[in-house]
């Protein structure tokens, strides 16, 4: 009797997160079934030398790329989540202004100022400019066969005390 | 609904002094990032430099103005009781702003040495300063999230800087995730805290805890649990220290300085203000959790720093075991403890900007130059550099005269009195453990030869760089010749001479110093 009060008390005070609970239980159900899943189904057979490597199709590289080149894609996603962000809070700005009054106007006046200084300091870097990069970073030596295995002997050395 | 909710809008009071300071930062932020973008080539160095310096005087003049306020009309809470001005938020922002004036004088020379010409530097350290300065000042557990973000992600990017820097890469991605991890169990912990106690402000929980008792704790104990998680991240508490050597090795060395001082005293001051002010009814819970942290933080951040080849992971592990004293502080929760905790983040933040502004210079093109060797007979080839460092390592140890040695007497002191003796106990042992590392470089500083590191280095822990430099020593048979002299940028020398003549002058006078980290200790318990 006593026992069944203690759980109901303790009932009670879950109840509130039993959504909670019943997410968390979806995602360990989710997870472990996924992985459960691609192990039953997955084919099982040796990966060949071309099935692992990065590009299934196309020419076989018989050297290393260059090793940097500008990825522009990753920019333009940056670029995109900052204004991304500035609509999330224009947004429900435009739907209560009349409520803000003063106040209001000039916060977002302040923030979409704040977000256009990134515009600007975007553009100042070159962030905005398409097409073949004129200049590349400064300082970086050129490339010659005698450079690289000096790079690639110094990346292999132990450079840290344990 | 939601319309209903918002036709009653009242705006909040806002005191602007209260956040005025990190008003000044923001602003000399965005004024550095609009020049930058609006100058044609750049902006230069120098003027980033002398415009974010102007600007975090300003900020500390404004900390100042903000103590005499206080003084006279006693603490306040503004903008919906969210941000709070006492006399404790004033410390911390003075600690903060000082740390960030040395940090920049420092960041200084150092882009002047790599060559690099932009301005990201200074303004991602005002940035993450404003987020430090807000986090002893948020009154509410959203805010302090947000101001932990702000510090945080101005971090990541800091350490990163760097395009040329390898290693940084690393370390920035490593601290980057780790970060993410931790801050997201943070805002974990808030969301349970709040389930159990209906408010996230602190004043409110506090209220909430003086009106009720929780029958059944075990939601309030996860959720704390979980907010601590996230703090002893921030400061680097064992057992989670592990990113800590790794990114402070990697980091650019004045950054590593700049991140040691001020994530560790941003992180603090919301700790400290969480526990003691807003949750000291319920120290049962997390008084046992501090006292486990700091036990543990005090003697692997000592034991494992004596095996350190590495001068800044070394550093690493000793800001670890600083984090340990700081903790008996805050475990104490008297009004002596926390204040004992405040002096010793003044003191700490000064020093390590010092020590890390000395690793800087000696790092040498490329900033790669740490190992223990780098310091052999440095005091020999340059008194004064070599006299810099023995004084800071030296006050990190906590020797007498310097102010090294009454944070660790306040906080040592403030255990014995509050009852927590075996604390008080560990505490002195890991000193004691720490004296031998710091002495380690002074001494290899001011009596190094050859005979000195046969000694003193196992040779399995030599890495072939360092054995093959070795060699050539011996071969020529002068030991110190070989290691050029480097010398000390205008700049640099002067954040040196500051941090140095603070850890000194608090030493000997600890007075001034000691009263204002007792009466911000007051006003904020008040």
């Amino acid at each position: 009797m006593c026992l069944w009060g203690v759980v109901r008390d303790r009932v009670t005070v879950v109840d509130q997160y039993l959504p909670v609970l019943g997410l968390l239980l979806l995602g360990i159900v989710f997870g472990a079934g996924s992985l459960i899943a691609s192990k039953l189904l997955a084919p099982h057979q040796q990966a060949t030398a071309a099935k692992v490597a990065p590009y299934e199709c196309g020419i076989v590289p018989e050297n290393d790329p260059p090793a940097r080149f500008p990825v522009r894609f990753y920019l333009v996603a940056m670029i995109f989540i900052i204004f991304d962000i500035e609509i999330v809070f224009l947004f429900p700005f435009a739907v209560v202004f009349r409520q803000l009054g003063n106040f209001g106007i000039v916060e977002i006046l302040v923030f979409s100022g704040v977000v256009f200084l990134s515009l600007a300091y975007l553009r100042s870097v070159g962030g905005l400019t398409w097409g073949p990069i004129k200049q590349l970073v400064k300082g970086m030596p050129a490339r010659t066969s005698e450079s690289t295995i000096a790079r690639i002997s110094a990346d292999s050395s132990p450079e840290r005390a344990a | 609904m939601l319309l209903a909710a918002t036709t009653s809008f009242s705006l909040p009071s806002i005191d602007y002094l209260a956040i005025l300071p990190e008003l000044v930062l923001l602003g000399g932020a965005l004024i550095v990032l609009l020049a930058t973008s609006m100058v044609r080539g750049g902006l230069k160095r120098n003027i980033a430099t002398a415009i974010t310096m102007l600007f975090s005087a300003a900020a500390l003049v404004t900390a100042l103005v903000q103590w005499g306020r206080i003084s006279a009309q006693g603490a306040e809470t503004t903008i919906a009781h969210a941000i709070v001005l006492d006399g404790f938020s004033t410390f911390i922002g003075v600690t903060v702003l000082c740390a960030l004036i040395l940090s920049v004088l420092v960041g200084h020379d150092y882009l002047k040495r790599e060559g690099i010409e932009s301005s990201e530097y200074h303004i991602l350290a005002m940035i993450a300063a404003s987020g430090a300065v807000m986090m002893g000042q948020a009154n509410d557990l959203i805010v302090i999230f947000l101001a932990l973000e702000i510090l945080s992600i101005a971090l990541y990017v800091l350490v990163a800087f760097n395009p040329l820097r390898g290693e940084s890469g690393e370390s920035a991605l490593k601290y980057y995730i780790l970060g993410g991890f931790s801050s997201a169990i943070f805002v974990y912990g808030i969301a349970l805290v709040y389930g159990a106690t209906g408010s996230t402000n602190l004043g409110q929980i506090a209220n909430f805890f003086s009106e009720n008792q929780l029958i059944h704790p075990g939601l309030f104990d996860a959720g704390l649990a979980l907010v601590l998680v996230g703090f002893a991240f921030k400061i680097a508490a064992v057992p989670f220290h592990v990113w800590t050597p790794d990114v402070y090795q990697g980091a650019p060395s004045p950054i590593t300085g700049f991140m040691a001082s001020v994530a560790k005293v941003g992180g603090f001051a919301a700790l400290i203000r969480v526990t003691i002010a807003a949750m000291n009814s319920q120290s049962a819970s997390w008084k046992p959790i501090l006292y486990a942290l700091a036990i543990a933080t005090l003697l692997l951040g000592a034991i494992v720093a004596l095996v350190q080849r590495d001068v800044k992971r070394m550093l690493a592990y000793s800001s670890i075991s600083h984090a340990g004293y700081i903790l008996i502080g805050v475990e104490v929760g008297t009004l002596a403890g926390t204040s004992a905790a405040l002096f010793y983040l003044f003191a700490y933040s000064v020093m390590t900007v010092g020590s890390f502004a000395i690793v800087t210079v000696l790092g040498g093109d490329g900033d790669s130059d740490h190992d223990l060797g780098r310091y052999r007979g440095l005091a020999r080839r340059q008194p004064w550099l070599g006299g810099a460092l023995a004084v800071l390592l030296l006050a990190q140890a906590g020797i007498p005269f310097t102010s090294g040695f009454f944070a660790k007497l306040g906080v040592v002191s403030a255990a014995i009195n509050g009852g927590s003796w075996p604390l008080a106990l560990v505490a002195m042992i890991a000193a004691a453990i720490g004296v031998a590392f710091y002495l380690r470089v002074v001494v290899l500083a001011y009596m190094g030869s050859d005979e000195a590191d046969a000694t003193d280095t196992p040779s399995s822990q030599v890495n072939p760089q360092t054995r093959h430099a070795q060699s050539t020593l011996l071969l020529e048979g002068q030991s110190v010749a070989t290691i050029p002299a480097v010398s000390v940028p205008l700049l640099s020398g002067i954040a040196i001479v500051l941090s140095v003549a603070t850890t000194i002058f608090f030493g000997v006078i600890p007075g001034p110093l000691l009263d204002f980290a007792h009466s911000a200790a007051q006003l904020f318990l008040a």
